[in-house]
């Protein structure tokens, strides 16, 4: 058994991996993006949407934007793509507003990997007089020289990235220097590029990769191997909106979201497995077709509708006094911390009574008609025939002998239900006003706040991983002809 | 079901003769079909569902007989006018391709059924089926070519679009000139889209049956044309994953191996994913999504059940005989696949697309509730979710029946065919 489940574990690992990847491509491909540029920061001449682009960099670079999703060909650049690419954003060659905007921002993505290629030609347009392109160069060069700082945030680094950061820092401080107006004599702009040309000669082996270290750069420098760095490191980032972190929130959160799914998957079971056995039982009868009659149109009805019906009619937003039975949404109400433990309680389950109905009505029909069905099965098996024979009671042939293999089919289902239940809580906790993970992530989807739907999402998903590992134990428990080995 | 899949492969010369033309590879699967459709007809439960879907079809192609604001005919004293017919395709008024698609069916389904009549008559050889099939193939073509605006410099002279002028208003301004015109309006003279704020959030009253929203725009017919949204979103979303998942599938199950291995592992990451997450999060990314949008994402993210029913029972079917048979006889896969196993394979899934399009129609509703649908054409859920935010009740009720009754009837429909189907899954 426990090297069944150690098995099950590691071959979660794939999956998990699969998962994580397929929505990081979903959330970085799709169009649009967080912390959109709206100022158009023209290079020549805006000193404003210099410093909004300087903010806006910074921002990219905290969280990673700047690099590219899942492979990273920079060192492949070449010297002419890059005249290329610099005279459109420069305004040398004409170009629509749109494509020199892109261009701007692509060059400011390339960071240090257009350094060499910036240098040469800045020295280049320089020799030939041409004034534009080298001011230009000069411009991106400012903006992707500079190193970048190792977890600036960290108010206790370790000795080493001190050291590191601080010659970073001075480094930062220098080459800030350089830079000239565009009004600036000629002499005055010589100056500096001269200046640029003797730092570029110190630290030039930083820009020259070597086989290995391409290879290094193609797999690891990028978006998709630094989160999962980061990860690893369960560091879920912060959240873009919060500037809180993610993981932090999300355990904060996942109370209000795990008392709302656990109990309605639960009191689902306890509803369904009785109801299965009895329509079973009584197959064919009145009750059995009305009650499957009633649990199809519940199966039928979006529980969007029943919660703002219920919502409407029988919460303390009622029209009707006598009707004011619940409150209109929330987990607890607003005196929560003065009530004694079992107030407590009371109050939370007040709170919680039509958003897990609403969360469970809907899994009833598929639940307990799966139960029906795999009782039935056995039932008509020889080993219940062999039961009565002997003669044992009709209670103890259904509720021992029958209900065990009976329950097998609704066990299996349990690893569908669960997300199908996450998800609809989404919905549920919206309505409601729960303030759980669901909610956070429509808000987090509002505000593109990329970090808190990666996190939510992996979160979710290793619950739903945990789960089917659940009905697989639990399959286990329930039928000894399984085997794992 | 093994019987009518031996005579599939169509090799013994000897093959009783059951149905349609001998040697024709769809012949026995017609005959499976006629009992499917002999115990369909016997399932009264599932015949409501299947009347009501025609009726909703009905509903949904004819809602511009029974709602807009364009009269059927118009005469201010200079000639006869027909507004009605003019506005059908114009784009200004309806912006949806949607709506463009059902009202070319509005229009050519009375001259289909026209040729069908007379077909028999004219042009004897011609099957019923393919007088259908090149209506549709027409219909596309007519859809599509009037979907572009303007190819290269020019002009496509199907696309309609023309200045729209309400003619419910015009009306009633010449009656308060008095000189009333002469106009026969549909029974309901809104357009689904037309806004005013002088009656917003109205209760149902004698002009506007179930009420007015926020914007004053008319609740029936929201529902009218929400109809066709759901309609298409379900049967367009449904058609998407159900191809998806039967190519998939199929290639998993015959091939095994390393393709096997790759969908599964996409299947178990793609199942073990809460899709309504996932949906979710593309629906919102997506800038100006469209209708179309949606559609696809339901579709590119529901495939697994269908891929796995059909990996199921192609590994099933891959060692019978019929199967080694075609083989032997040096058909390549793509034909032992598709012409051979698949027909015997597709009815499991075809019960689950059908309880496909009442979720599908479920998920694209809670999107709009969420206010991440497509906020231009008339969705139920975005009506439902204005009746919550307002606490009106007739914009609650209204739209909630109307998604509870659509999902019931694909719901009840597919639980009639797979009776129909397979009578030993019965439950």
């Amino acid at each position: 058994m426990r090297t069944y489940i150690l098995r099950r574990l590691l071959l979660m690992i794939p999956t998990f991996f699969g998962i994580s990847l397929l929505i990081f491509l979903v959330l970085n491909l799709a169009p649009g993006r967080p912390g959109k540029q709206s100022e158009s920061a023209d290079v020549v001449s805006n000193a404003r949407g210099e410093a909004t682009s300087e903010s806006f960099k910074l921002f990219r670079e905290q969280f990673n934007l700047d690099k590219p999703v899942l492979f990273n060909t920079r060192f492949l650049l070449t010297t002419d793509e890059l005249r290329h690419q610099l005279e459109v954003a420069g305004q040398v060659v004409p170009a629509t507003i749109q494509e020199r905007m892109a261009l701007q921002e692509q060059l400011e993505d390339l960071g240090s990997y257009a350094v060499p290629h910036l240098m040469q030609v800045m020295s280049d347009a320089d020799r030939a007089g041409q004034g534009a392109l080298r001011d230009t160069a000069a411009y991106f060069l400012r903006l992707n020289a500079p190193r970048r700082l190792i977890d600036p945030y960290n108010p206790a680094p370790a000795p080493e990235v001190r050291a590191y950061n601080d010659s970073v820092s001075s480094e930062r401080s220098r080459l800030s220097r350089l830079r000239y107006a565009f009004e600036a004599p000629e002499s005055e702009k010589h100056e500096v590029i001269l200046a640029w040309q003797r730092w570029y000669e110190e630290v030039r082996e930083r820009f020259q990769y070597s086989g290995p270290q391409k290879l290094r750069i193609f797999f690891l420098d990028t978006r998709f191997a630094t989160y999962w760095s980061n990860l690893l490191r369960l560091n879920f980032g912060v959240s873009l909106a919060t500037r809180e972190p993610v993981l932090s929130t999300l355990a904060s959160k996942l109370r209000y979201s795990l008392s709302l799914s656990v109990v309605s998957l639960l009191l689902a079971y306890a509803i369904s497995i009785p109801l299965g056995i009895l329509s079973a039982v009584r197959r064919g009868t009145l009750g059995d077709r009305a009650l499957t009659t009633v649990l199809f149109m519940l199966y039928s009805l979006p529980s969007f509708f029943v919660a703002t019906l219920l919502l409407y009619f029988i919460s303390e937003g009622s029209n009707w006094p006598a009707l004011r039975w619940f409150p209109t949404g929330g987990f607890q109400s607003p005196g929560f911390e003065d009530l004694t433990t079992f107030g407590k309680i009371a109050d939370v389950a007040w709170h919680l009574v039509l958003p897990i109905g609403c969360l469970t009505y809907g899994s009833l029909a598929a639940l307990s008609r799966y139960m029906r069905t795999g009782l039935l099965e056995v039932i008509q098996s020889d080993y219940i025939r062999t039961a009565r024979a002997k003669g044992l009671p009709e209670s103890l042939v259904i509720g021992k002998h029958a209900l065990r293999n009976g329950l097998l089919p609704i066990l299996t289902l349990l690893s569908e239900l669960l997300p199908a239940v996450l998800g609809g809580s989404v919905i549920i906790e919206y309505i409601f006003g729960i303030p759980g993970i669901g909610q956070w992530t429509v808000e987090s989807i509002y505000q593109r706040d990329y970090n808190v739907i990666m996190g939510v999402q992996l979160l979710s998903t290793i619950l739903v991983l945990l789960g089917i590992l659940l009905t697989d134990i639990s399959y286990a428990l329930v039928d000894p002809r399984i085997r794992y080995h | 079901m093994a019987n009518a899949a031996l005579e599939t492969s169509g090799t013994p010369p000897t093959a009783p003769e059951t149905a349609g033309a001998p040697g024709a590879p769809d012949a026995p699967a017609l005959a499976q079909g006629r009992a499917v459709l002999r115990r369909l007809a016997r399932n009264r439960i599932a015949l409501w569902g299947l009347y009501a879907v025609i009726g909703l079809v009905l509903v949904a192609t004819g809602a511009p007989l029974f709602a807009l604001n364009q009269p059927f005919y118009w005469n201010v004293g200079h000639g006869a006018e027909f507004p009605w017919l003019r506005a059908l395709f114009n784009r200004l008024l309806f912006e949806n391709s949607v709506d463009i698609l059902f009202n070319l069916l509005l229009v050519t389904v009375p001259l289909a059924a026209l040729a069908l009549a007379v077909r028999r008559r004219l042009y004897p050889s011609w099957s019923a089926a393919r007088v259908v099939g090149r209506y549709f193939a027409l219909l596309g073509i007519l859809f599509l070519s009037s979907s572009v605006s303007s190819v290269g410099s020019w002009e496509n002279p199907l696309h309609f679009t023309e200045k729209v002028v309400n003619y419910r208003l015009e009306r009633e301004r010449l009656i308060g000139e008095g000189h009333p015109p002469l106009a026969w309006f549909p029974p309901l003279p809104y357009s689904y889209r037309e806004t005013s704020p002088t009656r917003s959030l109205e209760p149902p009253n004698r002009t506007h049956w179930l009420g007015t929203d926020t914007e004053g725009r008319d609740v029936f017919c929201r529902m009218l044309y929400g109809t066709r949204i759901s309609l298409t979103i379900g049967v367009v979303a449904v058609a998407i994953y159900v191809s998806i998942g039967v190519a998939l599938g199929a290639l998993a199950g015959y091939f095994g191996g390393w393709v096997d291995l790759l969908v599964s592992r996409l299947i178990e990451v793609m199942i073990t994913f809460p899709s309504f997450f996932l949906i979710l999060t593309l629906a919102a990314l997506i800038e100006q999504r469209s209708i179309f949008h949606v559609m696809l994402i339901i579709g590119l993210t529901r495939w697994t059940g269908v891929a796995r029913l059909v990996r199921a029972e192609f590994l099933r079917q891959k060692s019978l005989d019929y199967v080694q048979a075609a083989l032997a006889m040096g058909f390549r896969p793509a034909r032992v696949i598709f012409l051979h196993i698949l027909p015997n394979a597709i009815a499991p899934a075809l019960v689950s697309a059908t309880f496909g399009i009442a979720s599908a129609i479920l998920i694209e509703s809670s999107l709009s509730f969420l206010g991440v649908g497509d906020l231009s054409v008339a969705s139920w859920g975005e009506t439902l979710n204005t009746g919550r935010v307002q606490q009106k009740l007739w914009l609650v009720l209204a739209p909630g029946a109307a998604i509870f009754f659509v999902v019931t009837v694909f719901n009840l429909l597919g639980e009639g065919i797979r009776d129909a189907l397979d009578p030993k899954l019965r439950v």
